[in-house]
């Protein structure tokens, strides 16, 4: 049994302890929003916030998350339903094409502009290494710095 | 996936067209110069008021537009809603919503694209029938580029027939003339007496009237949506992670399966050793050998099932290919084109002789792609459940519901169960890429939810399964050979390429009958250069069989043809000591569309100025789908052979681009999905099998190497033409021509470079043979 917050919320879950996070996520609390892309974190679709930090939740099991506080993509919006700051960006930008991918971006680009509100093209490089298979590139690096300069006006 | 079946619906269309004809011949055929509108009628059905096959509205005023297009990421739902709501004359807001219908009527059907006949331009009895035969067929599918040109039209009737009928329902209600009624912003408004009724109001009595029999389109000068970017309908949900995909589904009772398929394509399952012993794994229901070729195993969790599944000890029969390898498959197509009988695509006045003519300056050169795969980022994936009562229904993310339909059926079958009907829900596709045109994972799905009757069985593909076992662009080489006249222009072009017929392939797994190979038009897609004015042309092929499964791929021919073609009018402009825009602009003398959208991407890219050592640039231009797509590639190369694709310029004319926004998302992430496959795709065989398995070893582009591309939009006032493949096309040529450019090194091969792990998740692309 693992103990966690996901979105907020305690929950614990029965589980073998060689299942990765994001299978105890997607079949076991019925979240759809970390992907199985690959399985072996080259992906990043299966991106998820552990305390704080983006994770490729395919290579991250339950004794790694023992109390910690998870975000997936579901948890960016507030309770209110609003967007975040970066789910607007992406929306404005119109980023998405298929889509699969972008729970993983959300995450990723999440993490990455708590700890650098205002990152050159080099360190989204060098944070954002995720795979976009329809090619939205161009856009999600529009959006980042989009996202960067609304966050830097308050 | 349409491509291969308009071969088919031709046939049966034939057939059915005798009939008809003498039926008209008999009864006069006034009634078939028009071709009248599907699915027109209304009705009411629960609370929803169905003005049409498309329009359904709610007494709130919501519109849910009916778009039997699967929704891969190219925003079809929002451009067809675009149509049916400027004609609704409603704001493009969040009243609208799009659902792809479940019921396969006929007026879904994708007859456009057997028949590539435009329905604005639609008459006679060809039509009529093809329209009849593909309707009862229940034809509906997503590709070749040609969602907007087969629905665009039908889908603007429709909006406007559902206004029709609401005017109408108000001008009884409110008893004045129609005349004296406007509408807008979902109202329809008397000025006379200032009254006002909402859509809303008048979608029950409207959806009751009759349809009118022509209904008028707003005039191109009133259109305030077509033609003005609007924002996806569908990104609000994937922001969110709403459970959109296939792969999303969660239904009550769900049972989860993982699946191995032979290395060797085409071994069948010669014994299990471990059944047991798998069977007793956590969580495991089941262990299956499907149809003698593949074993699944099924468990509560995809997880557990996966996990058991790694564990299955499975003998494979032989089949002869065990010794198959790159090296031998590539040496295969050489020989073809060196030794076979060729299939005459095209033959236009002597290209023999004038390329025998002594004073001609030859140009002759050879080119060769490898085979590569989609790496949708949703691996395949299918939910099937078939009900005690015989009802069979599918969740899946496809191209085809046609195929789905057909592939449950089959798959259940092979179970010995015949569902009584088959209902299919398109989900959002993670990717597609002509992917999930195949019958495959509903089939096997299906076969699996035959064995556990009332319960719906999620059956996903790992990653592996997807790269290593799943379905392949072939493979090609070709030689190209021009005979350049005093001008250093071609006098002739001849052209000959060797690759594995996806038609026959495709067929053979998915039609009860397998097409012959000869002629595949998908093989030579990009190679016959008509639009390049060259007086003596001809375009042959052959096909080169082997144990790979094919299938369609983005741009299909396209991919391979226009790298061959492209690259080598390079070199004839080399040879002719001409610049390759200048050259081409020659060669198009008597296209000036092509020359428009020519001279707009050397514009943009600013063709001629000068690069500094180790950069350069290429351009390349491609007719394709009905469009037109040029594109300059910038690179610089390194000492070290590293290569850097800086930019990519793209000038395309779509013709009338409905939603602007979304044709220019295409072409960015076309071009993006080409520099992928031009410098990093590439599948290898050993011992039979397919080599690569995850994206370590088929790498995809990331951010860190994505080059920044700049899009423009040329309108030369034609109908809405393909967007969703043009933009891949040029793409591989013209960083070819760029690395010529760069370092006078003509690559004739792809992948054009090899990728080096240069970190986590980071890599780096880097010529192949550097010295050479």
């Amino acid at each position: 049994m693992v103990e966690f917050v996901v979105n907020g919320r305690p929950v614990n879950v029965e589980t073998d302890a060689a299942k990765p996070l994001l299978w105890i996520l997607r079949e076991d609390l019925g979240m759809s929003g970390p992907k199985y892309g690959c399985g072996v974190a080259q992906c990043g679709a299966c991106r998820v916030l552990v305390n704080g930090v983006s994770r490729p939740s395919c290579v991250t099991y339950p004794g790694d998350v023992v109390g910690a506080n998870i975000v997936t993509v579901e948890g960016l919006a507030a309770p209110d339903g609003s967007l975040s700051v970066i789910q607007q960006a992406w929306i404005d930008e119109q980023v998405p094409q298929c889509g699969f991918c972008q729970p993983g971006f959300l995450i990723a680009v999440t993490a990455l502009l708590a700890e650098v509100p205002r990152p050159t093209d080099a360190q989204i490089d060098a944070a954002v290494t995720n795979i976009c298979r329809c090619g939205t590139y161009p856009r999600i690096r529009r959006a980042i710095h989009r996202a960067a300069a609304t966050l830097a006006q308050g | 996936m349409p491509r291969l079946l308009s071969r088919r619906t031709f046939l049966l269309t034939g057939a059915a067209l005798g009939g008809t004809a003498l039926v008209a011949a008999i009864g006069g055929a006034g009634y078939l110069a028009t071709v009248d509108v599907d699915g027109r009628d209304g009705f009411l059905d629960g609370d929803r008021a169905v003005l049409n096959a498309f329009v359904v509205l709610h007494d709130d005023g919501r519109v849910v537009v009916n778009v039997p297009k699967t929704e891969m990421g190219q925003g079809i739902h929002t451009g067809l809603a675009i149509v049916v709501a400027e004609e609704l004359d409603i704001p493009f807001d969040d009243r609208i919503s799009v659902v792809f219908p479940t019921d396969p009527h006929p007026a879904y059907s994708n007859w456009f694209n057997a028949l590539q006949i435009r329905p604005e331009e639609a008459a006679g009895p060809v039509v009529w029938v093809g329209r009849r035969v593909l309707g009862q067929m229940g034809f509906i599918a997503t590709g070749a580029s040609g969602s907007t040109m087969g629905m665009w039209h039908p889908m603007r009737q429709a909006g406007a027939s559902a206004r029709h009928m609401l005017l109408a329902a108000a001008a009884a209600r409110l008893g004045v003339p129609v005349a004296e009624l406007a509408t807008g912003d979902g109202f329809v408004r008397h000025a006379g007496s200032g009254q006002s009724l909402s859509y809303g109001e008048l979608a029950r009595a409207a959806a009751l009237l009759p349809p009118p029999d022509d209904p008028v389109l707003k005039p191109r000068a009133e259109w305030r949506l077509i033609g003005r970017s609007q924002p996806r309908v569908d990104l609000p949900d994937k922001v969110r992670g709403a459970p959109v995909f296939g792969m999303d589904v969660m239904l009550p009772g769900m049972i989860h399966a993982a699946i191995r398929h032979a290395p060797v394509f085409g071994a069948e399952v010669a014994s299990v050793a471990n059944t047991a012993q798998v069977r007793a794994e956590p969580g495991v229901l089941d262990v299956a050998v499907i149809n003698g070729r593949q074993v699944a195993v099924v468990a509560h969790s995809w997880w557990q099932a996966e996990q058991a599944a790694s564990l299955l000890d499975i003998a494979w029969t032989q089949t002869g290919d065990e010794a198959a390898n790159s090296a031998g498959m590539a040496a295969r197509l050489q020989a073809a084109l060196n030794n076979s009988e060729p299939h005459s695509h095209i033959d236009d006045g002597d290209a023999a002789e004038a390329l025998g003519d002594a004073a001609a300056t030859l140009v002759e050169a050879g080119y060769d792609v490898p085979f590569v795969t989609h790496a949708c980022m949703e691996p395949v994936n299918a939910t099937v459940i078939i009900r005690d009562d015989g009802t069979a229904e599918a969740w899946i993310s496809t191209q085809s519901p046609m195929a789905v339909r057909s592939g449950v059926a089959r798959g259940a079958g092979w179970a010995g169960v015949e569902p009584s009907s088959v209902t299919c829900n398109v989900t959002m596709n993670g990717g597609a890429f002509g992917r999930r045109s195949d019958q495959d994972v509903a089939a096997e799905a299906a076969f699996l939810a035959a064995r556990h009757r009332g319960r719906p069985v999620k059956l996903i593909w790992s990653r592996e399964e997807d790269i290593a076992r799943g379905l392949y662009r072939s493979h090609a080489a070709c030689r190209l050979r021009a005979a350049l006249g005093p001008d250093g222009l071609p006098v002739a072009y001849d052209a000959l390429v060797a690759a594995q017929s996806a038609f026959q392939s495709i067929g053979s797994r998915n039609l009860p009958f397998t097409p012959g190979p000869d002629g595949d038009i998908l093989s030579v897609e990009g190679l016959d250069k008509l639009h390049y004015t060259i007086p003596n042309r001809r375009m042959r092929s052959i096909h080169v069989p082997s144990h790979m499964p094919i299938h369609f791929w983005r741009s299909n021919g396209f991919s391979f043809n226009t790298f061959f073609t492209e690259s080598f009018i390079d070199e004839c402009a080399q040879a002719a000591g001409a610049d390759p825009l200048d050259y081409r602009r020659a060669l198009l003398r008597d296209t000036p569309r092509h020359l428009a959208v020519l001279d707009r991407v050397a514009d943009m890219a600013g063709w001629g100025s000068p690069m500094a050592p180790g950069r350069g640039r290429g351009i390349a231009i491609e007719e394709c789908y009905r469009s037109v797509v040029a594109q300059v590639a910038e690179v610089t190369v390194a000492a070290d052979g590293e290569i850097t694709v800086d930019r990519v310029f793209c000038a395309v004319d779509v013709g009338m681009a409905i939603n602007p926004d979304a044709v220019v998302a295409q072409m960015e992430g076309g071009i993006l999905f080409g520099v992928t496959s031009a410098l990093m795709s590439m599948i290898t065989l050993d011992r039979g099998a397919v080599v690569e398995s995850n994206f370590h070893d088929f790498p995809i582009q990331r951010l860190a190497n994505a080059p920044a591309v700049k899009v423009a939009l040329v309108d030369t006032g034609l109908p809405p033409c393909g967007a969703g493949e043009p933009g891949i096309v040029p793409v591989a040529a013209a960083l070819a021509n760029a690395i010529h450019a760069a370092t006078g090194r003509r690559l004739r091969s792809l992948p054009l470079a090899r990728t080096e792990t240069i970190g986590e998740r980071r890599t780096r692309s880097v010529l192949r043979d550097p010295a050479a």
